[in-house]
């Protein structure tokens, strides 16, 4: 059973329309909702939550219905919003503490939940400081940690790695991706940054202007490409020989940078590609370093798909 | 942000738990945010500056009540010289600091570091945090008027007064605290969820409260001067400690301690129906300012 389903959901904003009529699952493990800066998945996010309300069309949320269970999702459901929600002068487990609380939970199980989640997002010593003096990268732990407090059956993460260098940027990734798979809470996660999310996500949302671009397995993004990448050394004209000698014995090739590029799509299979790559190299005592098939990128994908619908 | 692979170890020792525990309804939700918020008035639960203010300001309050409760131990006095009715209009300046710097901290602080989202996206309603806030407000100006009261009560008891007496007085003044602290609770709450700054939010209310009690005082003496009787009890209306005030004297039978009071009943219901209608309307226009906050 999907945890998200909508039909046909649409909202406006007098003139302007955040989302055109929306039509999506999202099934446990994680999906990455992907799309420009407002492309609408914050708008998604906070209908979903049933805080904001659709023009038009419907959704369930891990069975309730948006419109009528509203609490009751949000009893469900960890929410980790996009900007600074931590008030300053209160310290980490307090905090969490009192959200557990907020939720529902006995005040014994939220001291010892809190206690739990924080050392899951890695704020095991930081939790007796007070908020107002974290980095950006401890404060987006800290609001993850009030997302799960609860032990929610969804998280729905707008933007995690907003504002994260580099390494906090991967340990935010590895956090979201052990929520999906080893804590098994099924996870939305948000992200302008279109490539990101493709390492984690089990399944991908890509939004555009508020209108489902695709939806699809990420595997299916991240497939080959059916393009063949080689790379020879040998003397400063090896590259340029190679490729002269590839197109001679009949492969669609040419220059990608420093690399050669065979495009596999159109060949016969009975025409050996990697067989006359190699043959070839050997023939013209180069070294071979690399063949290698390409993979897709959703960023990729995403650049096509737009520039279709731009021209159409 | 360290990542080092000790710390990464360490974390995936532990394992995830869930939880299959009760899950408390909206009642008990609404029953611990009001006492995080109570206790947040009063500087716990925050950090160790934010408790100096209100408790300086507690201690400021009580000293008066202490000193005469030792004035009336050790004189042997069987009378109070002071009304615990009048006590709280006495000291309006006080309690006009601590609601100025307290009632920011339940409904600026939210809603300025953005944790009001947090609330929102959790069962309880926009209206039931935003009247959730408001009690925990008003109680925290209850007990900070009553203590004091209190305190003379019991000094009043220990010289020695007649109890019936003393425990009418105090079930009047009683009333009468929890009128204007529901009114103070209503109209400081709204000044400081509108405006977010913090230090702005203080200013606005010390302002709308000390302005409108020293103008109401200027013109009630002004129009009592003048034998203007009429003017001088409509002018009650306009400050919150002189329309409590007007309630106690006028209904409940407590002392008035300013010029003009309203001497029908008439006039005294037109000062209750007054101070209700500002907490209600106050209400309604808190709860539709925190439900838009869910739509940002």
């Amino acid at each position: 059973m999907p945890v998200i389903e909508t039909w046909g959901l649409t909202k406006r904003y007098g003139p302007v329309t955040a989302l055109t009529s929306l039509d999506v699952q999202v099934s446990e493990g994680i999906t990455g909702l992907v799309g420009a800066n407002g492309a609408g998945k914050s708008t998604l996010i906070k209908i979903l939550l049933g805080l904001l309300a659709p023009t038009e069309g419907r959704a369930d949320v891990l069975g309730h219905d948006i419109r009528t269970d509203g609490a009751a999702i949000r009893a469900q459901v960890g929410y980790m919003p996009e900007h600074e929600c931590l008030p300053p002068d209160v310290r980490a487990i307090d905090f969490v503490v009192h959200m557990g609380r907020m939720s529902g939970l006995p005040p014994t199980a939220a001291r010892e939940r809190a206690a739990d989640v924080l050392r899951h997002v890695g704020l095991a010593e930081e939790r007796y400081r007070l908020m107002g003096g974290y980095s950006t990268g401890m404060k987006q732990r800290a609001k993850l940690a009030q997302a799960l407090v609860h032990d929610p059956r969804l998280v729905l993460l707008d933007e995690p790695t907003n504002g994260l260098d580099p390494a906090s940027r991967e340990d935010m990734l590895h956090l979201v991706s052990r929520i999906g798979h080893d804590f098994g809470i099924p996870v939305l996660v948000t992200s302008h940054l279109l490539g990101e999310l493709e390492r984690v996500s089990d399944h991908v949302i890509v939004l555009d202007s508020g209108a489902l671009l695709r939806s699809q397995a990420t595997g299916e993004f991240t497939g080959t490409t059916g393009v063949l990448l080689v790379e020879v050394l040998g003397d400063a004209q090896a590259q340029h020989r190679m490729g002269e000698a590839l197109a001679a014995a009949g492969l669609a090739c040419r220059p990608r940078g420093g690399l050669i590029e065979v495009d596999t799509r159109h060949h016969r299979p009975e025409q050996r590609v990697h067989d006359t790559v190699r043959d070839t190299a050997v023939s013209l005592d180069v070294g071979l370093v690399r063949v290698q098939a390409e993979h897709g990128r959703i960023e990729d994908v995403f650049r096509q798909e737009v520039s279709h619908v731009q021209q159409s | 942000m360290s990542s080092s692979p000790e710390r990464r170890a360490v974390i995936h020792d532990i394992g995830y738990r869930t939880y299959d525990g009760p899950r408390l309804g909206t009642g008990s939700v609404a029953t611990s945010l009001f006492t995080t918020g109570l206790l947040n008035a009063y500087g716990f639960g925050r950090s160790a500056k934010a408790k100096v203010l209100p408790l300086v300001v507690l201690a400021i309050m009580l000293v008066p009540a202490v000193i005469l409760v030792a004035i009336m131990v050790v004189v042997g006095l069987g009378e109070g010289f002071i009304d615990y009715s009048t006590y709280a209009t006495s000291l309006f300046l006080i309690i006009s600091i601590f609601v100025a710097a307290q009632a920011p901290v339940l409904f600026s602080r939210d809603l300025r570091s953005g944790a009001i989202v947090l609330y929102l996206a959790r069962p309880l309603s926009a209206a039931g945090f935003a009247l959730v806030r408001w009690a925990s407000l008003a109680v925290a100006i209850l007990m900070f008027v009553m203590l004091p009261v209190l305190v003379l009560y019991a000094g009043a008891l220990a010289a020695e007064a007649d109890v019936s007496e003393q425990t009418g007085d105090l079930l009047v003044a009683t009333a009468g605290i929890a009128l204007l602290s529901a009114v103070l609770a209503t109209l400081a709450g709204l000044v400081s969820a509108l405006t977010l700054r913090r230090g702005l939010a203080v200013g606005a209310v010390v302002i709308a409260l000390l302005v409108s009690t020293g103008f109401v005082a200027a013109v009630q003496s002004i129009a009592v001067v003048e034998g203007n009787e009429a003017v001088a009890v409509w002018a009650g209306l306009l400050s919150p400690f002189t329309l409590v005030d007007g309630v106690q004297s006028g209904l409940l039978g407590g002392t008035s301690s300013y010029p003009a009071a309203p001497e029908t009943g008439v006039m005294a219901a037109v000062y209750l129906l007054t101070a209700l209608a500002v907490i209600g309307t106050g209400l309604a226009l808190l709860v539709r300012h925190y439900h838009r906050q869910g739509k940002r």
